[in-house]
């Protein structure tokens, strides 16, 4: 074992009273030395003074030691304890799901519970039992260590440098310019190179289709002149339910997704059309004697008294949809914005600032209602390339 | 709780054709059940029906309506201006989810009506709810024990709950606000005839939900959704105390006031000398 | 060596000798291993906070490593058939089916899943509190700002790291969380938004990638960062020593405290598993994200009350404050959500910079070991409880439709409340905070002048009042030495300083017999005085404010 670094001790000067006066023992002085003897050099090595390690019970036997003695082991025992009611339950209790309301359900609840009280009162037992331990038994440790704060030793800051500097040197760098540009534009193209192969297989074009974007059109858009009739969801996806006008009562509202007949035989389509993020609607039906302020542009989006908005929020794209039938307002969940139903949905309270897309909606001869046309507007949150006006 | 009680079962008897045919089919349907069950036959109908009894019922009705209720609904039904609306074609439905409920008659006015204690015995409630019907008519609660509204989808009955209830009563059914003051809410004290006359009749701010928007056993499916969810019906919940049901909120201050406080109150033990 | 010291009386000795000669001989590690054990760390509680980070951490990375065995990233939908009778028939994505069969139909599996998302809350939870300490105290100044600038790394990848990981389970709260914290915010971003959310989600909202990409992200991707992070920051701790309060013999110069061998590295290793005990418990006890009741994520469905997790409420509450205020450029919008979310990425850069920022305005470039009490820096420390107000405030915010349901309170009023409160109530925290702050200095200033007050109050022979006061410190006459104050605690009551004694040693039923009580023993160790040679820098009167016999 040799001394450590002198570098340890380059502290400002004045600091390290020991460090001088260290005298490092013999081998043969080593192989002498009783343990606390060895113990106080390496404190001194290691610039500590021991100010008190006196034990906590200097007389041994006495009560006070047996009773801190049996705190710990109490503590380790509930440990054993739980630790064993732990084995026992996870692998005996009943864990399987049980349905409220069966037999057993009762026992069946209580799992999680009991593994995790008797696991945690175990792990806590021995965490605790140590830290008593500590406090109890071992001896109470003052220590003080001097700090070694600020520069290296003089000796070793030059000697770093001047090796640093004399790399620099010899390599030439500051004269070859040619080959530290060259190197620089490699390293820079290098650079951009990586950057490229790691992110430009996630780049891609939201305005591929022009205006045909996903962001600006949704599935109540008709492709090739087909009626987009409205459906309900009622639980399964490929039942296929259309709306009539009077399937709502005044003040009630049905969430509603675009369907086309041609759309009929493709379960996969349907599906995925009552979960899509822009399509789903709230059709709503006022109560009677309702004062409705229409918006510019939008006066014949309605059915009589049936309005449909979007039901994804203009701020933040919640399905907002607390719909108050006495006060015409609808809430969304999410932020607390606020529309008028019977004024086109226009935000009155809270962070939106715009209303919610209109969908035009009429009745075809058979009373099945459908969409005129898609939403005339971007629906949900907005982003910089959306129209404001 | 009086909500326990079952619905009375003499009302479908009165209500129109068209009714007493959807009421039938229900009857059938909870028949059907009783013979599957096989558990329920004490609360099976009594099959008797007698108009005078009904013409009795409709007058005993209006006698409470007189004291109870007439002064903010008005001597005709009609409703009195800044105190109550009309109850022509508000159906026993209606009556039968406010009174059942305690929300009527109301003590103030406020934001919105509150579950209270239920003032009236269930015959006051079917006396009163048959003295409305017989004027105007409107939707009417089936007339079937409690055990015949829970339906048996509860995967249906938990995706319809989440598209037309969960965003005011929140996922399972502990309640939410609403604008203004207003909220919606807890659905647990509610038994099945409550849940179900509130999804037809919609009352206060609530939408209505009528046949040809939820059909009647996706109504049956929502309510055995909510009561296989709801604590207070027996349901009980894996994984611990259940922190009310209202998600990271109550989470987040679990987290602070019980787990971080745990934790720092054994630091102060470790800390300390003694 | 010390293992070869002369007394090799047992042959396990004797073995343990060779096996360490055996390693020493290849590694040589003695001489390391020997300042590594002798290294001294102050004792304070709160310096265990940082503690709580790692451990719950260490929680994370096991139960985590748990659940990936059994959970699937996948969109894919199926039909659910499991064993949670709630959700049968229901369409689902793989990831919310395997979630949800982690907690119907793993043995254990449920519990390990709230261990799981117990121990994230309290992970972050513990880095605000251990963030605070640092920041109330001054830790974070010369030399260690590179290490609070780490620290509020961990603090936003602890907290993107839950996000993300909240999001994994594909439900209907975690997917409103995925609609609103990434997609709307990403989008929301000028110019470059829909470039962003269609190269983050690979196109619209939700699509069928976002999923799969997020684990990757949050099992390998971030855990690494943080795990790389924290070595650095506890690297630097160590190497740096840590700092300690202001007392008896300790100077900017030296650590007074416990060495790592035996006292700090029993208590630590024995923290680290309460830690974990504490967690199971509260992950028995206390349900977390039921998602079987939550539903899959579907766009079209949402739940009243719909939070994140609480870290990620600043956010929310933000978004929920802001007022409608949008910004139309011509044919170009900048949504209003994209000012709050801003608003708080600036405070969070004031926030790394608050070493740089605080260094600017006080002058103060110093080397800093010793820390400071809150009272005895008014401006940060009410800077510090303005900037807590703030977040907490906004805390608040994010679950204001709850506030206003559980107490009855108008949504409205909840909203205009936090919006108002937001503006007004951070000037009034820094005025009082500061207020409170001078205040304690001058109590503290007042007990080392005249003494603690004694509750004894005495007539004088020309009839005056006075407060007996018992003095900290006499002088050769006997009066009352006023004493300097240094930055450490003061003693207040006459209990702070032993005038009620120490109680006689015994169990609960009866007291120890008298030769067995050692009064002299149950005492400070503090007390002890360090060797002469070491107190230059010391305060003057170490142990400031304790009355000793010497100078009576």
């Amino acid at each position: 074992m040799s001394a450590p670094p002198e570098s340890q001790y380059g502290d400002k000067a004045g600091t390290q009273p020991d460090s001088n006066q260290l005298h490092i023992p013999s081998d043969a002085e080593l192989a002498e030395m009783s343990t606390d003897d060895l113990v106080r050099l390496g404190n001194r090595i290691d610039d500590i003074e021991v100010v008190s390690d006196r034990p906590r019970f200097p007389v041994p036997g006495t009560r006070a030691e047996k009773r801190a003695e049996r705190q710990v082991a109490g503590w380790f025992i509930l440990a054993a304890v739980m630790g064993l009611a732990f084995i026992v339950i996870f692998i005996a209790w009943p864990w399987e799901y049980v349905s409220p309301g069966q037999d057993g359900d009762l026992l069946y609840v209580l799992y999680t519970p009991l593994i995790g009280t008797t696991l945690g009162l175990s792990v806590l037992g021995v965490g605790m039992g140590i830290i008593a331990y500590s406090k109890k038994l071992l001896p109470e440790d003052l220590t003080i260590q001097q700090r070694h704060d600020g520069r290296s030793s003089e000796v070793d800051r030059r000697t770093a440098a001047a090796r640093l500097v004399q790399t620099g040197q010899q390599s030439g760098l500051a004269r070859r310019k040619l080959i530290f540009r060259s190197l620089g534009a490699a390293g820079g193209v290098l650079t951009a190179g990586i950057a490229v192969a790691a992110f430009g297989g996630l780049v891609k074009n939201p305005w591929k289709e022009g205006d045909d974007s996903p962001l600006l059109v949704t599935d109540w858009k008709s492709e090739n002149g087909e009626r987009v009739y409205l459906r309900k969801f009622d639980g399964d996806p490929e039942d296929v339910v259309l709306i009539r006008a009077g399937d709502l009562e005044p003040g009630s509202m049905e969430t509603v997704f675009p369907f086309k007949e041609s759309d009929r035989n493709d379960p996969e389509h349907l599906a995925e059309v009552v979960r899509s993020a822009d399509s789903p609607v709230m059709l709503i039906r006022l109560r009677p004697n309702v004062t409705v302020i229409k918006r510019a542009g939008q006066e014949d989006f309605n059915y009589g008294s049936l309005f449909a908005y979007s039901k994804i929020c203009s701020h933040m794209g919640c399905p907002t949809s607390l719909y108050e039938d006495q006060t015409n307002r609808i809430l969304c969940p999410c932020h607390q914005s606020q529309f008028q139903a019977n004024e086109y949905a226009r935000p009155i309270f809270g962070p939106a600032a715009r209303p919610l897309a209109q969908l035009p909606i009429a009745v075809d001869d058979q009373g099945y209602l459908y969409a005129r046309s898609d939403f005339i507007e971007p629906v949900g949150p907005g982003f910089w390339e959306r129209r404001s006006s | 709780m009086s909500d326990q009680s079952p619905r009375p079962r003499r009302l479908w008897a009165r209500a129109g054709t068209k009714t007493r045919r959807r009421v039938a089919g229900f009857l059938a349907l909870g028949v059907a059940l009783l013979a599957v069950g096989g558990l329920y036959t004490v609360f099976q109908p009594e099959p008797e029906t007698a108009r005078a009894q009904d013409a009795a019922l409709v007058r005993e009705g209006q006698s409470l309506y007189d004291n109870a209720c007439i002064t903010c609904h008005g001597s005709n039904l009609q409703g009195v201006v800044g105190r109550g609306p009309s109850l022509i074609g508000v159906g026993e439905a209606s009556v039968y989810f406010q009174v059942s409920t305690g929300r009527m008659p109301l003590k103030a006015q406020g934001a919105q009506a509150d579950r209270k204690k239920v003032e009236f015995t269930p015959q006051q409630i079917d006396a009163m709810g048959a003295y409305i019907q017989a004027n105007g008519g409107g939707p009417v609660v089936p007339a079937e024990p409690d055990a015949a509204l829970i339906g048996s989808d509860l995967g249906r009955g938990g995706e319809l709950f989440r598209l037309n209830c969960a965003q005011c009563h929140n996922f399972t059914g502990r309640g939410g606000a609403l604008s203004s003051g207003k909220f919606a809410p807890p659905l647990d004290p509610a038994n099945p005839h409550q849940i179900y006359a509130a999804m037809l009749v919609g009352p206060g701010n609530m939408p209505t939900f009528a046949d040809t928007q939820l059909s009647p056993e996706e109504k049956r499916d929502i309510i055995g959704y909510i009561k296989s969810v709801s604590p207070d019906s027996g349901a009980v919940n894996p994984g611990g105390n259940g922190l009310g049901g209202f998600g990271p909120v109550p989470e987040g201050i679990v987290a602070f006031f019980v787990g971080l406080a745990a934790l720092i109150g054994i630091s102060l033990w470790i800390g300390s000398r003694q | 060596m010390a293992t070869r010291a002369r007394t090799e009386a047992f042959r396990g000795e004797r073995l343990l000798a060779r096996g360490a000669d055996e390693v020493d001989s290849r590694y040589h590690p003695a001489g390391p291993l020997r300042r590594q054990i002798d290294k001294v760390f102050p004792t304070h509680w709160s310096f265990l906070l940082g503690e709580v980070c790692i451990y719950t951490f260490i929680a994370l990375l096991i139960s985590g490593t748990w659940l990936a065995i059994f959970y699937d990233p996948s969109m894919a939908e199926s039909t659910y058939e499991g064993a949670y009778a709630g959700a049968r028939g229901v369409e689902a994505s793989q990831a919310w089916i395997t979630t949800v069969d982690i907690s119907m139909e793993v043995r254990g599996g449920l519990f390990v899943r709230q261990v799981h998302h117990w121990s994230a809350l309290l992970f972050v939870a513990a880095m605000i509190a251990h963030m605070a300490r640092t920041f109330f105290t001054g830790a974070y100044r010369r030399p260690r700002e590179s290490n609070w600038i780490l620290g509020v790394v961990l603090l936003l990848s602890g907290m993107i790291e839950g996000f993300v990981g909240y999001s994994l389970p594909d439900d209907l709260l975690s997917g409103t969380g995925l609609r609103t914290g990434l997609s709307a915010i990403v989008m929301s971003i000028p110019v470059v938004g829909t470039w962003l959310h269609w190269a983050i989600l690979g196109g619209e909202f939700p699509g069928t990638i976002i999923i799969p990409r997020l684990y990757i992200v949050h099992v390998f991707l971030l855990p690494g960062i943080i795990l790389a992070v924290i070595g650095v920051h506890v690297a630097l701790v160590w190497f740096q020593k840590h700092t300690q309060f202001p007392g008896p013999a300790r100077t900017e110069r030296n650590v007074v405290g416990v060495r790592i061998l035996p006292t700090f590295a029993t208590k630590a290793g024995a923290f680290l598993i309460v830690n974990v005990g504490v967690i199971a418990i509260m992950s028995g006890v206390f349900q977390i994200n039921p998602i079987w009741k939550l539903g899959p994520y579907d766009p079209t469905k949402v739940g009243a009350g719909s939070q994140p997790d609480w870290y990620m409420g600043i956010f929310d509450g933000a978004v929920r404050l802001w007022p409608s205020w949008e910004m139309y450029l011509g044919n170009y919008t900048i949504p209003a959500i994209f000012f709050p979310v801003v608003g708080i990425g600036v405070l969070v850069a004031l926030l790394a910079l608050w070493p740089q920022i605080e260094r600017l305005l006080t002058g103060d470039a110093a080397h800093h070991n010793l820390l400071q009490r809150p009272r005895d820096a008014p401006v940060r420390t009410a800077t510090g409880m303005m900037a807590f107000f703030f977040y907490f405030w906004l805390l608040l915010a994010c679950g204001n439709d709850i506030v206003a349901y559980t107490f009855d309170i108008s949504l409205n009023v909840m909203t205009w409340a936090g919006r108002i409160g937001l503006l007004v109530g951070p000037p009034i925290v820094y005025a009082v905070t500061y207020r409170i702050c001078l205040g304690l200095q001058r109590l503290d200033r007042d007990v080392l002048e005249h003494g603690i007050e004694t509750g004894v109050v005495k007539r004088l022979p020309h009839g005056e009042f006075v407060e007996v006061h018992q003095p900290l410190a006499v002088d050769e006459q006997g009066r009352t030495r006023e004493l300097a104050y240094q930055g450490a605690t003061v003693p207040r009551r006459m209990n702070d300083i032993g005038a009620a004694g120490a109680p006689l040693s015994g169990g609960w039923f009866r007291p120890d017999p008298a030769a067995e009580q050692h009064p002299e023993l149950g005492g400070d160790p503090l007390e002890v005085q360090p060797r002469e040679d070491r107190t230059e820098q010391a305060p003057a009167t170490a142990g400031a404010g304790r009355p000793r016999p010497d100078e009576a």
